[in-house]
């Protein structure tokens, strides 16, 4: 039998054939760095990039082949929750990656949207930068997707802080206005912040268990859970949803975004309201325990710990707060911020059902299971708010700003097109039927009325999805109004030529997207559910 | 495949998808064919309504008549035409009025035999919607026609939002499965919203777009909730004892004489699946406390009848042990008696809330009384075809909603509190209605208030929830859509002409304008509810709903006396409009610029169509009708098991020992003995 350092060591060593693809996207932004100093132009850097991407995206469909996986030496992936060939040791609690769950979901959502963010930077960058920023752009893009996959503290915390550097340089890059430095120095000090308390509670895991893989750090909470809850680790959880809420939005850690988002530049604030929120929801189930089947038990339930009900209160206040918000705003960035917040809310209804899942009686299927509506609703926020972002580039061509509701005013009659694209967003993200926004809502709507009633959460989740309806309501108001000012009233100004034919392009992709999963949203629902372990898994 | 089915179920689909089509031909080619498009889409809706009629006539004749219902197994909807219909095991020409369809599945695939949990895109028709349909296709031709060349800016734009409009109202009540109804419902918004917000003519038209989106979409957000309430109150009951999973509407009694309730299975989101399952879960809660009932007075026999001999001769602990088993069961009982009597109450409660919650939405939608704000503002500034357009059938969704959703998804909230709190607020409706049309001084705004008026009287009936009722409320959606509708086409022909509505600028128009005189004089009598007319079949069905004594409240005459006040009173205000701008001196408002007086034939084919209807459905109402009865007789059904349910309710509810069993009737060792183990 081999020894358990022996089977330790084989993992830390076999463990670059689970990042393959992100090892390509990093080699790019590698050559990208290099074209920056010798052909500084901005289609290089995209086309570069672009290439870059669709390379990651063939070696991933590669590994996802039996016949290749053979070739890389893979066991089955459904041997990761078995045992290691003629030992006791559980891969799962070994292994620095897990390929299973969520992560050939995030790595194909993060690599469909390095692609589209790509085309945004070649709107947005100028011959002189764009060479870093498409390289930041990868990088942040392979930190993200390696988040979906990261099954220790370690590679957990490298991985959101590979998202994090790049964006630091990212916001920093194009920033010529005082309002721009000072968004890049807001959200650099408050990122850092918010990595040092979450790295904080990670301390307070590994000294816990004595082990910075999270699949051994759950099991051993879970089993030390099964006689009492220890404040330790209620402190560590504390702490590690308080420094992902920050990524998340959450209110009360979403103060810096409409800031930063207001003096951001736009393609890169398109991807901050997006690309940290994936990270840090899936982040989020990990360290919850959420990914681990059986699922029998979580380490943080409603019968022994508030966590659920700190979820709930983070969920309900976010979207009340973003919402209410929203409607006093006169500046687009602003108002897409909070309504960032907002989503943000809907979106942690799902971790609210999901920590309800030991409730559910054995054998017995719920319909929903909580996180695959959140990978649903990620995936169609992604379309309707970067769509949303798209457009905005795309008028802001020249010297007529796009920053206020009024500058929208009589867009229909001047853009047409780009009036359409981003009107179907805002109708995706007011939650209208035949938009990917609505069967998002859909799902974490049923799945918080289907959640277990017998825990001692009780009611609450149907309640949350009450307040959820109300607030969709409210919600709707500073949407609408938009589409009001647009499709509605007169023109102020002359119409300008503008620039960004890219992100025109970016936007009728999300728009499209988004009116086809509105139609027809049985595939990506299926690889959402596809993507979540399921109760009784893995016995 | 040259089936009558294929041929209906491609019918089907190109009504649905003839609008949608017509709306992207119209945007791009031009105003021009929006005409020809609409009389193209009036033919196929012909076309299926004439193949339908067939199918759906011939359930009415088979339908069980009311006296047999008791016995007989759960009726509902049975949509015909339905693509995507497997057929009966296989077999082409047979319908199973179910869809194999999805869009979005909510769990993993369902054993053969049970519906799987998905939301399908299942539509059909059956006589509930197969007039509506008809009604929307036609009132859709006649907006086309009277706005034809009245349009100036971006007519291509205005016709194609039109038939998004109708393609919404069209799938809306096309469909089957409750979350693509509401996709429909809601959808209606965003073409209503641009039209009323770009081609209104007042300059309060954005605010009234908005305040009608938002106003409509807080509403039906509650509907949503309620929608995913009813869905998972009412799971697919699979046969308890069964090795392989499949469907049982009923209870078993094993060989033990134990009562088996069916196991919750997979969640469905067809309307009909629904409507039988609500009422199996009904029954079910009920013959679990009858059963517990029964169960009940047997162990106190037994108990009764052990203290007897007891008592009779000298105790031996035989005796004594029998005695205390015979306690010890009837605590049992008792118990199993409470916890189902709780169970029961517990899915009452349910239903009334997923009814308060449905309503919300519909309620909006119609509007009822405290939900109307909306609807002068709206009616006021959208554009006179829109207008009518959403008095004629946008309403009706509210009302079909009702008809299709409340009212057979939560039966017992429906008979307990429906005619309760809505049948109320409709009566109030009706007198306030009439009384604010009466006030009105302009034209729009007084038949706004006489169509408010008017939907009192169609909420009322519908919540009198019987087979007069329910035929009366759905004939007269299309009567009041076809006479509201021409009425305010026929308002369109002075607006156009002269730019005003004000009552007090227009008189003796009969002189003026005689053929227009004429017949608006008939749609007003048609509106009236006169005999011969369209309005007159359906209020008589409906007054004879309301006087159904097995209906009767207290208070259901009082509801009775205030709808037939209510056609006293719309008698009232619309002869004092006519004899105002009919008769009396000529007063003529100046023409407006550019327009003249003269009538185009689409014009006057736009007025007359819908006037020439209120005639033909008043003098031959019986086909409607023929075609309603099977569905409604389902419904009917569906309500008198709620009333049954709500009469054992009230029995038990006297009955019942309220707390454990008097304990004087107890051998002296059973006292605060334990219970027997089961």
């Amino acid at each position: 039998m081999k020894s358990l350092s022996l089977v330790h060591q084989e993992f830390l060593t076999t463990a670059y054939r689970f990042v393959l693809p992100e090892t390509v996207l990093l080699g790019t932004a590698c050559l990208l760095f290099v074209l920056a100093v010798t052909v500084p132009r901005r289609a290089v850097a995209v086309g570069v990039g672009l290439v870059g991407v669709l390379g990651a995206a063939v070696v991933a469909a590669l590994v996802g082949v039996e016949r290749f996986q053979h070739v890389l030496g893979w066991q089955e992936l459904s041997l990761f929750w078995g045992t290691v060939e003629g030992t006791p040791y559980y891969p799962r609690a070994l292994s620095p990656f897990d390929p299973t769950g969520p992560a050939a979901f995030v790595r194909w959502l993060v690599l469909a949207s390095a692609a589209l963010f790509a085309l945004l930077a070649y709107a947005e960058a100028r011959d002189d930068n764009a060479c870093e920023y498409v390289a930041c752009l990868l990088v942040a893009a392979a930190g993200t997707s390696l988040v979906g996959r990261a099954n220790d503290l370690v590679t957990l915390f490298l991985s959101l802080e590979l998202l994090s550097i790049p964006t630091y340089v990212l916001l920093y890059l194009p920033a010529r206005s005082r309002e721009g430095q000072e968004a890049a120095v807001k959200y650099f000090l408050l990122s850092v912040l918010s990595s040092a308390v979450m790295l904080f509670g990670f301390s307070y895991l590994y000294g816990l268990t004595g082990t910075t893989n999270l699949g051994a750090i759950v099991d051993t909470l879970n089993d030390a859970h099964k006689m009492q809850v220890g404040p330790m680790a209620l402190v560590a959880v504390v702490l590690v949803i308080a420094g992902l809420g920050f990524r998340l939005t959450l209110v009360p850690f979403h103060f810096y975004a409409p800031d930063v988002y207001e003096g951001g530049p736009t393609g890169v604030i398109a991807q901050l309201a997006f690309v940290p929120k994936v990270a840090g929801f899936v982040a989020l189930a990990r360290v919850l325990g959420m990914l681990y089947p059986p699922l029998d038990q979580l380490p943080f339930d409603a019968n022994g710990t508030l966590i659920p009900m700190t979820l709930w209160i983070l969920a309900a206040v976010s979207m009340t707060f973003g919402n209410a918000f929203a409607l006093l705003q006169s500046n687009l960035k602003r108002m897409l911020a909070y309504s960032g917040i907002a989503h943000a809310g809907y979106m942690l209804i799902g971790f609210v059902v999901a920590s309800t899942l030991p409730d559910v009686p054995n054998g017995q299927v719920p319909s929903q299971i909580g996180l695959d509506s959140v990978l649903f609703y990620l995936v169609a926020y992604g379309l309707m708010t970067v769509g949303a972002f798209a457009v905005l580039v795309h008028l802001a061509g020249g010297d007529h700003p796009v920053e206020t509701v009024d500058d929208l005013a009589g867009l229909a009659k001047t853009h047409p097109v780009a009036a359409g694209a981003l009107a179907v967003c805002l109708f995706s993200l007011l939650g209208l039927p035949l938009t990917a926004g609505f069967a998002g809502k859909l799902l974490l709507f049923v799945g918080a009325f289907d959640a277990p009633t017998t825990g001692s959460l009780r009611a609450m989740a149907r309640v949350l999805a009450v307040i959820a309806a109300v607030n969709s309501a409210v919600g709707a108001v500073y949407y609408l109004r938009l589409i009001g000012v647009m499709s509605l009233r007169s023109p102020l100004k002359v119409a300008e030529t503008s620039r960004g034919k890219a992100a025109l392009a970016v936007a009728l992709i999300c728009a499209t997207a988004t009116l086809a999963l509105g139609v027809y949203p049985k595939p990506l629902a299926d690889a959402a559910r596809a993507a979540v372990p399921l109760k009784d898994a893995g016995r | 495949m040259d089936n009558v089915n294929f041929i209906r179920q491609a019918l089907l689909l190109a009504v649905l998808a003839t609008p949608l089509a017509g709306a992207l031909l119209t945007a791009m080619i031009g105003a021009r064919i929006a005409g020809l498009l609409a009389a193209v889409h009036v033919g196929l809706t012909a076309l299926l309504v004439l193949f339908a009629v067939g199918a759906v006539g011939e359930r009415g004749e088979a339908g069980p008549h009311r006296a047999g219902l008791r016995v007989s197994a759960a009726q509902t909807f049975r949509p015909t035409s339905v693509p995507g219909d497997p057929g009966i095991s296989g077999l082409q020409d047979s319908e199973s009025h179910g869809t194999t369809w999805g869009l979005l599945a909510l769990g993993p695939k369902s054993p053969a035999g049970v519906p799987d949990p998905e939301v399908q895109f299942f539509v059909g028709v059956d006589g509930l919607n197969v007039w509506l349909v008809a009604l929307t296709s036609i009132m859709t031709l006649v907006a086309v026609l009277i706005s034809t060349g009245r349009v100036k800016d971006r007519p291509a734009a205005y016709f194609a939002w039109l038939f998004a409009l109708q393609a919404a109202v069209t799938g809306a009540f096309l469909s089957f499965d409750i979350v693509l109804f509401y996709v429909f419902f809601e959808l209606t918004l965003v073409p209503a919203f641009f039209l009323i917000g770009n081609w209104g003519p007042g300059r309060g038209r954005r605010d009234a777009a908005k305040l009608f989106f938002l106003y409509t979409l807080f509403g039906s957000l509650f509907t949503l909730v309620g929608l995913i309430g009813v869905v998972l109150a009412n799971p697919t009951p699979l046969h308890p004892t069964s090795a392989t999973p499949k469907v049982s509407y009923g209870v078993v009694i094993n060989a033990g004489g134990q009562l088996q309730l069916p196991v919750e299975g997979p969640l469905t989101f067809s309307i009909p699946h629904l409507m039988r399952n609500a009422s199996t879960w009904g029954l079910v809660r009920v013959a679990r406390c009858d059963f517990a009932e029964g169960k009940l007075a047997e162990a106190t026999a037994r108990l009764a009848d052990a203290d007897a001999r007891l008592a009779a001769g000298p105790a031996t602990p035989d005796l004594e042990l029998q005695a205390s088993a015979a306690a010890a069961a009837r605590i049992v009982a008792a118990d199993d008696l409470r916890t189902a009597s709780a169970d029961r109450a517990r899915g009452r409660r349910l239903q009334i809330w997923l009814f308060l919650l449905l309503m919300a939405g519909f309620a909006v939608k119609t509007p009822i009384l405290p939900f109307h704000t909306w609807l002068p503002t709206t009616y006021s500034e959208a554009p006179i075809a829109v207008t009518m357009i959403l008095a004629a059938v946008l309403s009706k969704l509210g009302t079909y909603g009702i008809l299709r959703l409340v009212l057979p998804l939560v039966p017992d909230a429906a008979t307990e509190y429906g005619l309760e709190v809505f049948g109320v607020l409709g009566a109030v409706g009706i007198v306030y209605g009439a009384f604010c049309a009466f006030g009105q001084r302009d034209l729009r705004l007084l038949a706004a208030y006489s169509s408010v008026s008017h939907l009192g009287l169609l909420v009322m009936a519908l919540f009198a929830f019987n087979t007069e009722g329910l035929a009366g409320a759905s004939l007269h959606m299309v009567n009041h859509g076809l006479a509201t509708g021409a009425m305010f086409a026929l308002l369109g022909f002075l607006e156009v002409r002269h730019g005003t509505l004000d009552m007090s600028r227009y008189g003796g128009l009969i002189g003026r304008y005689p053929g227009f005189a004429f017949l608006f004089l008939l749609v007003c009598l048609a509106n009236v509810g006169l005999p011969f007319l369209n309005n007159f079949v359906s209020e008589m069905l409906i007054l004879a709903g309301l006087f159904d004594p097995s209906v009767v409240v207290p208070y259901g005459y009082g509801l009775a006396v205030a709808a037939s006040s209510g056609i006293f009173l719309s008698a009232w205000y619309t002869f004092t409009m006519i004899r105002r701008v009919l008769f009396g001196p000529t007063i003529v408002p100046p023409l407006r610029d550019g327009v003249a007086p003269g009538l185009a034939l689409p014009e006057a084919l736009g007025y007359l169509i819908p006037a020439a209807l209120c005639v033909v459905l008043g003098l031959f109402p019986q086909p409607v009708l023929d075609s309603i009865k099977g569905d409604t007789a389902a419904l009917a059904q569906q309500a008198d098991f709620a009333r049954f349910r709500q009469k054992r309710e009230t029995s038990t509810r006297l009955h019942q020992p309220e707390s454990s069993p008097p304990l004087g009737t107890l051998a002296p060792e059973a006292r605060g003995g334990p219970p027997a183990p089961p």
